[in-house]
């Protein structure tokens, strides 16, 4: 119990903290960073809920991410709509595809449906990248700047709120799938599916739901990031670099726990902003150094901390409980 | 209870189990023995779910659940454990035994308090939260038991449950499957500790080559031609005697 008050306290402070920054800062570069932590934080614990609690490792969730920036973009582009009826388009075509895709689970496990979603995801990149009538084609689609929230044309300190509300909402569904009957339940089959299975754990089932899930908040993020940036490239929305990183980011983080995709997100987001910064312009050269950072960083993580950073915070707490014991 | 109509299962051109027909009556306590390969596993399998047979019905209280998904066997009382041992290696004891329990009980609470129980009757209160990989291989067989017994079956398929068990953990294995029978529970179980075996059970079934060749009393089938011929061996029932 009392590890679990714990976690609380840290998402808690997390998202405090974010809340009370904008009423501080309102440096633009600074509170971009803010949203993108957050966004790229609640995406990112949309892919765990696929891959860290129902142990389906997807790393093709660039598609949901792009179905939902394409819907929205389309939408209000070419019909005059709002992105939110965008984004509830985006939910329902990502249902569909999640379920296909979750189905696949049942078929293959393990690597074999990690690679069946990269190429999920890169059918998708084809189709929206050729079809030039319908989607413009690999030209991309720069979704206008209309003011207001009905069109999701709204200032930096407002999309802190939003993104935050998003990662909030998104922090409760993890805790779900940690504390719920179905949680439990999805552990199991996690950890061994035959065995799930022998104690009466409808395991296919229970993979669809989580996969489909999943496919649904990773769309709604899509849209919102799309809205946000307010250009949808095909090339980028649909890469297999989003895809692993999200995955990223849980890993880094802690997969299987509702706060490792934001702290993973953190760690990431802000040094990738940082260095993006520091390094652009005069020294071109080194524009791509926030990768090799990606990878040193990975591979610290794996070696030393596998259980990711949320890892590292229980353990140092049992240590404390310990210590005052 | 359970009734085997002329099971068949075929894996390509080997036949691992041969129109096998056998009846497990409520209140029973059967053994099933048999050398190395001779089928005793597959059976469970197809029993279970995790195999459909070629030919023949497997028939749970009058239903015929031929085909039926594991889980589904398993929600109608019928649960098996498995000889390598499967145990959900990152949660602790008493979670395994929870996901167990949740398979009949609905609320997180009800079930905690459940899963606390049957951890208790299988003697793993002082490991409950271990992490079920930490365990030696004899607490995970009694885990493995303790997880079938959470969703609550009529009839238990144990396979293995004894095997390198010191004897020490072997007595307390046997004690605990003597009291769940003696409160009403249904058991098939696989073995190869023949010793076991002949104190344990009510009835012996004897699989070879996929064949039944004998079924009876311990006693009866301990002295059976074939069974010493096929699996016990002449040094068995010199010893014996």
């Amino acid at each position: 119990m009392r590890v679990l008050l714990g976690w609380r306290w840290g998402a808690g402070l997390l998202f405090t903290t974010a809340a009370l920054i904008p009423l501080v800062v309102r440096d633009a570069f600074f509170l971009d960073a803010v949203i993108l932590i957050l966004l790229w934080g609640a995406i990112s614990a949309a892919w765990n809920v696929a891959s860290g609690y129902a142990g389906q490792v997807s790393l093709g969730h660039s598609a949901f991410f792009g179905l939902g920036a394409y819907s929205a973009a389309l939408l209000s582009t070419r019909w005059q709509q709002s992105p939110w009826l965008g984004m509830l388009v985006g939910i329902a075509v990502s249902l569909a595809a999640g379920a296909v895709i979750g189905y696949l689970s049942n078929r293959l496990r393990g690597p074999y449906f990690a690679l069946s979603t990269i190429a999920f995801s890169q059918v998708l990149l084809i189709v929206a990248s050729r079809w030039r009538g319908f989607t413009a084609g690999s030209e991309g689609i720069p979704v206008p700047f209309r003011p207001g929230l009905w069109t999701l044309g709204l200032s930096h300190v407002a999309w802190v709120y939003l993104a935050l509300t998003l990662a909030i909402l998104y922090y409760f569904v993890q805790l779900y799938f940690e504390r719920s009957r179905l949680g439990y339940r999805l552990a199991g089959v996690r950890e061994d599916e035959d065995a799930a299975e022998a104690l009466g754990i409808p395991s296919r089932r229970l993979k669809v739901l989580a996969v489909t899930l999943s496919a649904a908040l990773t769309s709604v993020g899509g849209t919102l990031w799309a809205q946000y940036v307010g250009f949808v490239d095909p090339f980028y929305v649909f890469s297999v670099d989003l895809s692993v990183r999200f995955a990223l980011h849980t890993i880094i983080g802690g997969m299987g726990t509702a706060l490792g995709p934001y702290l993973g997100s953190i760690l990431i987001t802000s040094v990738e902003t940082y260095l993006r910064a520091t390094f652009s312009g005069v020294q071109a050269g080194l524009t791509g150094i926030y990768l090799v950072v990606y990878g040193c960083v990975l591979i610290l993580v794996v070696r030393f901390v596998p259980e990711g950073l949320a890892g590292v915070a229980a353990r140092l707490r049992a240590r404390t409980a310990r210590a005052l014991a | 209870m359970l009734r085997l109509e002329a099971v068949t299962k075929r894996f390509g051109g080997l036949t691992a189990v041969r129109e096998v027909t056998l009846n497990v009556n409520a209140g029973d306590l059967l053994g099933i023995i048999g050398p190395n390969g001779a089928g005793k596993t597959t059976l469970f399998n197809v029993i279970a779910g995790y195999y459909r047979p070629e030919a023949g019905r497997v028939m749970f209280d009058e239903h015929d659940i031929t085909g039926l998904p594991p889980h589904a066997i398993c929600q109608n009382g019928l649960t098996r454990t498995f000889q390598i041992v499967k145990p959900f290696g990152n949660l602790s004891v008493l979670d395994n035994v929870m996901i167990g329990s949740l398979t009949k009980v609905t609320s997180l609470r009800a079930a905690r308090a459940d899963a606390e129980r049957v951890v208790e009757t299988c003697g793993l209160a002082a490991y409950a939260p271990a992490r079920a990989r930490a365990l030696p291989i004899g607490l995970r067989k009694r885990l493995e038991v303790a997880r079938a017994l959470a969703t609550r079956p009529r009839l238990l398929l144990l396979d293995e449950v004894m095997a390198g068990l010191n004897p020490v953990e072997l007595a307390a294995m046997v004690d605990l499957i003597r009291n769940l029978h003696a409160e009403g529970l249904t058991l098939v179980v696989i073995e190869h500790i023949m010793a076991a075996m002949m104190r344990l059970a009510h009835r012996i079934a004897v699989l070879h080559h996929g064949e039944l060749i004998a079924e009876g009393p311990p006693a009866q089938v301990a002295s059976d031609r074939r069974v010493i011929d096929a699996y016990l061996g002449e040094e068995f029932v010199l010893a014996q005697a």
